[in-house]
């Protein structure tokens, strides 16, 4: 078995407790117009150039079978030893659990004593739940969290959870029809794992990326402030406000970033309807 | 910051409006012609320029200010006229300009006593000594201590004149005798380091602060003179003095003056020596946000992690400091090289980084650089001969210790200009009538290290790719390298991008770093300068890197031509990092005790990893982390705003900086323009 990780980056310091590496799996089911992370929305092998810094040299075009033409890529990666500034790139890297397990617990000494661990991020960790699954077998005990939109079957999220010691999950809007609008489905499996999750005991956060004109309502507030009231096993919410650079990716794997919504427009916080009901929330 | 501090910080800092006081500038070879007419010995120049430029300045005492001293003399003039200096410069080594530098004097060997119990010492010493010479010198002691008295005398009356009873009072105590209170205490230091910065005494480190000034601080704490608070202000408008007259200082560049303060550590008997008024520098620094005085932070095992958050906090200014170093790495390798235990334990750093020993110590510890990646492309002619990697090592070994042979002894002969203002602070000048520019206790020499991850990923990518996997051959790579890389494309991008580099936890190019760091320490070993002190090998690389680095042809890690270093001790500036853990790992491998002149690990974080403290207190537990696993020395930047403009400008220098946005960590230099901006417009909010 393999699985597909498309960055791992050290320190990761808001991705949980402690120090942390977080590890980023690729392929996500939905597609929320603010992802900031296009290279993990595909579950495939991509090219990813940094199209900024071309100087136009032709070295790829000449190189490619068909034209370096981003669309038509084949992934085979004859342009990339041949750009003279090192711009390309295949993003997607395939680890079996020991590997990927041997790689984190290089770091292990310093996650552990500085209370951290690791954490699997996305795209949608759980559209690789079973390599997720066989990778921690081998992190020998090491804190693991999962970073997830909750978006995914009842049972493996329940497995996941199970198997993990921290759980940062992901609630952008109680509104399905604007769920469906924004993110491309429904959100009542992620309410339905919400449920559990509650119910689960693990320690968990809810974070919520707040986006001008689309979830920054009092009335969202609200609604989600009352899902999440009395459970004990809520450490905190966090606000995450939208922020202008998260379209800085997508042309370099080839993707238009469109959005519905005033990116410029400044996104409303309520912290309020999570404090009066007992619940921590800050804005990160 | 009270309204008082700010304004303080306006006046001086902002505005510059003390500028308005300074005097025209002089002809600095001037006053050395009278000085040859009169035929007058090096010392006797040394004290009369004191004298001359003491004399010169015009007191400016404000109402309201509690320490006084502003320079109004731009020019402080030279004691040998050029021709006389042209000749001075055949017969001897003369490092830099010649003048007594970089050292730590004992700012309370004066304080604590007072100049009327100096000049007993003195008078002492002159009843002890019948050659002429010595005599005459203790008498230009004395006669510095009255130059310094007459110049303070100047003060007194200016404060009576506008009513300032604190300035008045303090030059009515001190510098004759011992202060009573913290205020007093500081007001003598500015005065001596006033005094050295007149006596043409140049990167003049502030040394233990927290340790010589702590019984002032507490006794006015505890007599209810001083409450935190008052300190508190008291101590930040002593920090701005340090940046009234530092544009006139001699140095690289604004800044690189040498103002370093030493916090925390041990103390010479082994136990934390971290007091709250170490706290109250830090407190203090964090609100003015200025450059000097430069905060550096001893760690040891026992230092609360709360010190390191709030040293987090200061990074995130975006001001390169404080910069840490590790007591239990920095003592053991002073003892190893022959400091007294409660030597080492006493170590500060000189204007940079370079540790040194406050009062006892006349070391010269910058006074050449190693450039390792020039033995490396020394050895490249005799690549095809070596059979073997190990045989290619060797040779690049013996290319190193031919380097070092050289620079050892090119430091025969040194001169300084004496100094006696300085000599006053430091162990035995006055008991031997001896001036510290002739020697001190300690007379090591200290050498940097260049282009350690240039050389070290140079050797890597020639053991993998020539001898083990035979990829490239030997006369490839040569003729690569003589074409620049020109027509060498894929060979290029394979060395540049591929070859595996230092920094990223891999022990297969992290073992080479070791080794060079060690040939390094080896071939210093026993060797002895002609002042009977030893050769010191360090990893820090001041403006070197940018000559080193511009005087070498293209290397087997992918640089080109004439292609600066990476400042330093820090990965090479087209490493792909794997990131900050890897990274502290990688660099505290070798054998860092040998090499131990000083020079800190350097890493750019984001201010986005400052964004909270619950994230600032992350940053701090990487500090800990590094010193846990034996790293001698780190500075950590935040990411300001002008870095990221010369960014734009020089991508290929930023390759490594990381900018974080909410979840995700980007390369800078690989965002569109558009976002690049974005990010600087975003990073003005935060000053
Ligand atoms: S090889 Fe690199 S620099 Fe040249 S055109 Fe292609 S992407 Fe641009």
């Amino acid at each position: 078995m393999t699985g597909l990780v498309f960055d791992i980056k050290e320190m990761a310091i808001f991705d949980g407790p402690g120090i942390r590496t977080t590890v980023f799996l690729k392929g996500c089911p939905l597609r929320c117009q603010w992802c900031h992370n296009p290279e993990g929305i595909s579950p495939k092998v991509e090219l990813m150039v940094k199209y900024a810094q071309c100087i136009k040299c032709g070295a790829c075009v000449a190189a490619c079978p068909t034209g370096a033409v981003h669309s038509l890529c084949t992934t085979r990666g004859e342009c990339i030893s041949v750009c003279p500034l090192n711009l390309r790139r295949l993003v997607g890297e395939s680890y079996t659990p020991q590997e990927l397990a041997t790689f984190l617990l290089k770091h292990r000494p310093i996650l552990e004593k500085n209370g951290g661990g690791v954490t699997f991020s996305g795209g949608e960790p759980l559209l690789q739940s079973s390599f997720l699954l066989a990778t921690i077998k081998h992190l020998e005990g090491l804190h693991c969290a999962v970073e997830t939109s909750g978006f995914a079957s009842k049972a493996k999220f329940k497995e996941v959870v199970e198997h993990l010691d921290y759980v940062l999950m992901d609630l952008k809007m109680v509104d399905s029809e604007k769920h469906r609008y924004y993110c491309g489905e429904d959100n009542r499996p992620i309410l339905e794992n919400l449920k559990y999750l509650k119910g689960s005991g693990k320690p968990f956060v809810i974070r919520i990326p707040v986006i001008p004109g689309v979830n920054d309502n009092d009335e969202n507030y609200r609604e989600t402030a009352k899902l999440l009231e009395g459970s004990l096993n809520l450490e905190k919410v966090e606000l995450l406000p939208y922020q202008r650079t998260a379209g800085a990716k997508y042309g370099m794997v080839g993707r238009h970033y469109l959005v519905d919504f005033d990116e410029d427009a400044k996104p409303y916080f309520n912290l309020e309807e999570f404090t009066k009901r007992g619940i921590e929330a800050s804005i990160l | 910051m009270t309204s008082y501090i700010a304004k303080l910080r306006q006046f001086y800092v902002e505005n510059k409006e003390h500028h308005t006081y300074r005097q025209s500038s002089v002809n600095p070879h001037s006053l050395a012609k009278e000085f040859e007419k009169r035929e007058l010995s090096d010392t006797e120049r040394a004290v009369e320029r004191l004298k001359w430029v003491l004399e010169k300045e015009k007191v400016v005492v404000f109402p309201n200010e509690k320490i006084a001293l502003l320079r109004t003399v731009p020019t402080i003039p030279e004691i040998y006229t050029e021709r006389e200096w042209s000749v001075i410069k055949r017969s001897y080594r003369i490092h830099e300009q010649g003048k007594v530098s970089n050292i730590c004097p004992s700012y309370s060997s004066l304080i604590d006593k007072g100049f009327n119990q100096v000049r007993l010492e003195i008078e002492e010493s002159l009843k002890t000594h019948r050659d002429a010479e010595k005599i005459a010198y203790l008498n230009i002691l004395l006669e510095t201590l009255d130059i310094m008295e007459a110049f303070a005398e100047r003060y007194r009356l200016a404060a009576i004149e506008v009513g300032n009873t604190t300035v008045a009072e303090s030059f009515a105590q001190i510098p004759q005798n011992r202060p009573q209170n913290f205020v007093q205490a500081l007001q003598f230091f500015r005065l001596i380091h006033f005094g050295l910065w007149a006596s043409f005494n140049y990167h003049n480190t502030i040394g233990r602060f927290d340790q010589f000034m702590f019984p002032y601080y507490e006794a006015d704490l505890a007599k209810g003179v001083l409450t935190r608070e008052s300190a508190l202000e008291l101590l930040q408008e002593f920090f701005i003095s340090f940046n009234k007259d530092s544009d006139l200082y001699p140095g690289m560049q604004q800044g690189d003056n040498g103002q370093s303060l030493m916090l925390g550590g041990l103390t010479t008997s082994g136990e934390d020596a971290f007091n709250d008024l170490s706290k109250l520098c830090m407190e203090a620094s964090l609100e003015l946000k200025l450059i000097d005085p430069k905060i550096n932070l001893r760690v040891h095992a026992g230092t609360p992690i709360e010190v390191l958050e709030l040293g987090s906090e200061m990074t995130k200014q975006g001001l390169g400091f404080p910069q840490y170093s590790n007591d239990e790495v920095v003592v053991n390798a002073l003892k190893k090289w022959g400091y007294r235990e409660e030597d080492a334990l006493n170590y500060v750093v000189a204007a940079c980084w370079e540790f040194i020993i406050p009062e006892v110590a006349m070391d010269i510890v910058n006074i050449d650089a190693l450039s390792f990646l020039k033995a490396v492309l020394e050895a490249l002619p005799c690549l095809t001969e070596c059979e073997t990697f190990d045989k290619f090592k060797e040779v690049v070994k013996s290319k190193l210790c031919r380097q070092t042979a050289e620079i050892c002894s090119n430091t025969n002969g040194v001169y300084m200009e004496p100094t006696p203002l300085m000599s006053l602070m430091m162990e035995g000048c006055i008991a031997k009538g001896q001036d510290i520019s002739l020697g001190a206790r300690y007379n090591n020499y200290g050498i940097h290290g260049t282009g350690l991850s240039s050389a070290t990923d140079s050797l890597a990518a020639i053991k993998k790719y020539v001898f083990e996997e035979q990829r490239v051959d030997k006369e490839t790579l040569l003729k690569a390298l003589e074409a620049d890389f020109v027509g060498y494309d894929e060979l290029y991008h394979l060395l540049r991008f591929e070859a595996p580099k230092m920094g990223n936890d891999d022990d297969y190019v992290d073992a080479l770093a070791g080794e060079l760091l060690d040939w390094f320490a080896d071939s210093l070993e026993g060797v002895s300068n002609d002042r009977g002190g030893i050769f010191r090998a360090g990893t820090g690389s001041a403006m070197y890197y940018l000559w080193h680095g511009n005087e070498l042809g293209a290397s087997p890690d992918g640089r080109h031509q004439g292609e600066e270093f990476a400042c330093n001790f820090s990965p090479s500036l087209h490493t792909h990092l794997k990131g900050p853990i890897s990274l502290i790992k990688s660099f505290s491998k070798g054998n860092l005790e040998r090499v131990a002149n000083g020079g800190p690990l350097t890493i750019e974080l984001d201010d986005s990893m400052f964004r909270n403290a619950e994230s600032t207190a992350k940053v701090a537990r990487l500090v800990k982390s590094y010193m846990d696993l034996g790293g001698m020395q780190m500075q950590l930047n935040g990411v300001n705003r002008e870095m990221m403009l010369d960014a734009q400008k020089h991508p290929d220098k930023y390759r490594n900086l990381i900018v974080r946005v909410w979840g995700w960590s980007g390369y800078f230099v690989e965002l569109d323009k558009a976002y690049q901006d974005h990010i600087i417009r975003r990073s003005e909010l935060d000053f």
